[in-house]
């Protein structure tokens, strides 16, 4: 990757800023008999508890214009699983590992960064505060200022990893969320995460989900995500990485000229499991044509 | 596995609502029967999805069966020969064909035809005779059925009666079964039809595959979304556990 592409997060440079989003992914490994996952900027894994989740009932998934719901509920495998047998491989495969981490509570929450802070090979911790598919969970971290900001003052006593959060779509504030993070110590803020939906199946007369609602993702969800972005970056000084239906060159341009340092590529990868790659040289190429490194356009459509 | 863009070389209709698309790449990709493939077209953002399907035949060229049932499979049975297909795979788990000396029955309907034709191709390879017992609704609901009756013994049954025998493939199956239970089903079509086919192979203790189908985004099991629970109580992934399954896994036998 060329020195233009780099990323710089405050403590932390990405060599491209096309990151792999949370639950879109895997573990990464999955992906390594046919995609240089070292070469993408990064992964945010799987979001990862402290006991492994089976996950809701389904079905699970539906598609919806331009997108799609899922209602997965964090199936996971579990910290102690994820520290134990995959991290050797990322590690073996030199993946840039960013720990999405998810937990109902405070103290999970740090529990969770404890456990990662003595993990080599982390190159970030994500706290995902804004997961909409688990009941009495998760969300309601995301949805005001003063808990999002209380969840990320304690992992930030117990963390010396660069600390991202991930905020919610559904937040009162988006704005004030992000000024609680900021101020309680956060390095980085990811956004956005799904937006709750639903599809009715008009056969059954029911939700089509089993949860009935689940995250709405993918193309649809752009103009929302620009939006808030372009919002935040007005109202803190610290990086954000953007993301919410990126799947081309000129989806991205938008989120790095609103304000996104990074950019995190979701559903797109069920389509195209290398699209991060081919995004991260079609960039390349396009800066390359301008004389232009990434940092040169970051917020540059901000008055 | 390989992530490749491929080209449409022949569009056949081998029923009148459903496409048999051929395609070829840079290289095959090596699937075994019941394995599967992700296929999009180059339609923009819309649908987002990829979708899957078993190949039916795996070699210079790849092929699928459609049958137009959503706005994915429309566009899909709307193509032409020279448009773009991305495909990846193989994905999944398929057909063991380890047989132990039993004859193989295989049971499918609709475009579950599509995993059995290779299957049985494989089959007769191998020397092994097979009986394949094909459903449809109508007459128009059976594909491939020359194909089959080149490669093993075929038994239609539609639920008009407009061919072979009247009524729907449990029939046929019991009775075969009864006959001789020195068998091993194979099978892949609606999920009634799973549930009956499992019913009846488990009702005599015969083995019984099963390919499944559900909604599903990755195909590679890191999404989690085709979940099905198990007889065990936990959750299987139809993309990564699966799509075949051992019947008694997915579905309790009938009491």
């Amino acid at each position: 990757m060329s020195a233009r592409l780099k990323a710089p997060l405050g403590a932390l440079t990405l060599d491209n800023p096309f990151v792999n989003a949370s639950g879109t992914y895997g573990y990464a490994v999955e992906y390594a008999d046919f995609v240089d996952v070292a070469r993408l900027g990064g992964v945010s894994v799987k979001g990862i508890s402290l006991e492994p989740r089976p996950g809701n009932a389904p079905p699970r998934t539906a598609e919806t214009a331009a997108g799609m719901l899922n209602s997965i509920g964090l199936a996971n495998i579990g910290i102690e699983a994820f520290v134990r047998d995959t991290m050797p491989r990322l590690r073996e495969l030199g993946v840039t590992v960013i720990a999405n981490t998810f937990a109902t509570s405070i103290e999970d929450f740090v529990e969770l960064a404890k456990r990662f802070d003595d993990v080599e090979g982390i190159a970030a911790l994500e706290l995902n505060i804004s997961c909409p598919n688990v009941h009495a969970g998760g969300m309601h971290f995301g949805v005001s200022g003063e808990a999002a900001g209380e969840v990320t003052s304690a992992v930030r006593e117990v963390t010396s990893l660069p600390l991202m959060v991930k905020l919610s779509p559904e937040a009162g504030d988006i704005c004030e969320v992000a000024r609680a993070v900021e101020a309680a110590g956060a390095d980085v803020i990811t956004m956005i995460n799904t937006i709750r939906g639903m599809v009715i199946d008009v056969d059954r007369r029911r939700p089509m989900l089993g949860q009935k609602m689940g995250g709405m993702s993918g193309p649809a969800l752009k103009p929302l995500a620009v939006r808030m972005l372009y919002e935040v970056y007005q109202q803190v000084s610290i990086p954000i990485i953007g993301m919410g239906g990126i799947g081309s060159l000129r989806d991205s341009l938008e989120f790095f000229m609103a304000g996104a340092a990074a950019v995190q590529v979701g559903t797109a990868n069920y389509a195209e499991p290398g699209i991060s790659l081919r995004l991260a040289d079609e960039l390349d190429a396009w800066l390359a044509e301008r004389d232009l490194a990434l940092t040169d356009i970051i917020g540059v459509a901000q008055d | 596995m390989k992530y490749l863009r491929t080209r449409i070389t022949e569009v056949l209709t081998p029923a009148p609502n459903y496409k048999l698309l051929r395609f070829a790449g840079d290289e095959p990709i090596p699937a075994r029967p019941g394995e599967f493939v992700m296929v999009r077209g180059e339609w923009g953002v819309h649908p987002v999805l990829p979708r899957a399907f078993s190949l039916v035949e795996c070699g210079e060229f790849g092929s699928i069966i459609v049958k137009p049932i959503g706005e994915g499979t429309e566009l899909l049975a709307g193509m032409e020969v020279g448009d773009v297909l991305t495909v990846f795979g193989p994905l999944g788990k398929g057909y063991d064909m380890d047989n132990a000396g039993r004859r193989p029955i295989l049971v499918a309907g609709g475009v579950g035809v599509a995993p059995l034709l290779y299957l049985a191709r494989e089959f007769h390879d191998a020397g092994t005779r097979s009986v394949f017992i094909y459903g449809g609704r109508t007459e128009d609901d059976l594909p491939l059925s020359e194909e089959i009756a080149e490669v093993a013994d075929l038994v239609v049954t539609t639920e008009n009666g407009a061919r072979g025998e009247k009524g729907r493939v449990t029939a046929p199956l019991t009775r075969l079964l009864e006959e001789d239970n020195n068998a091993i089903v194979y099978s892949c079509g609606p999920d009634g039809m799973l549930h009956a086919v499992s019913d009846a192979s488990q009702a005599v203790g015969v083995p019984c595959q099963l390919a499944l189908e559900a909604p599903m985004a990755c195909g590679m099991g890191t999404c989690k979304g085709c979940a099905v629970m198990g007889t065990d109580g936990t959750y299987k992934y139809v993309c990564y556990d699966g799509p075949v399954f051992e019947a008694a896994d997915i579905f309790e036998a009938a009491s």
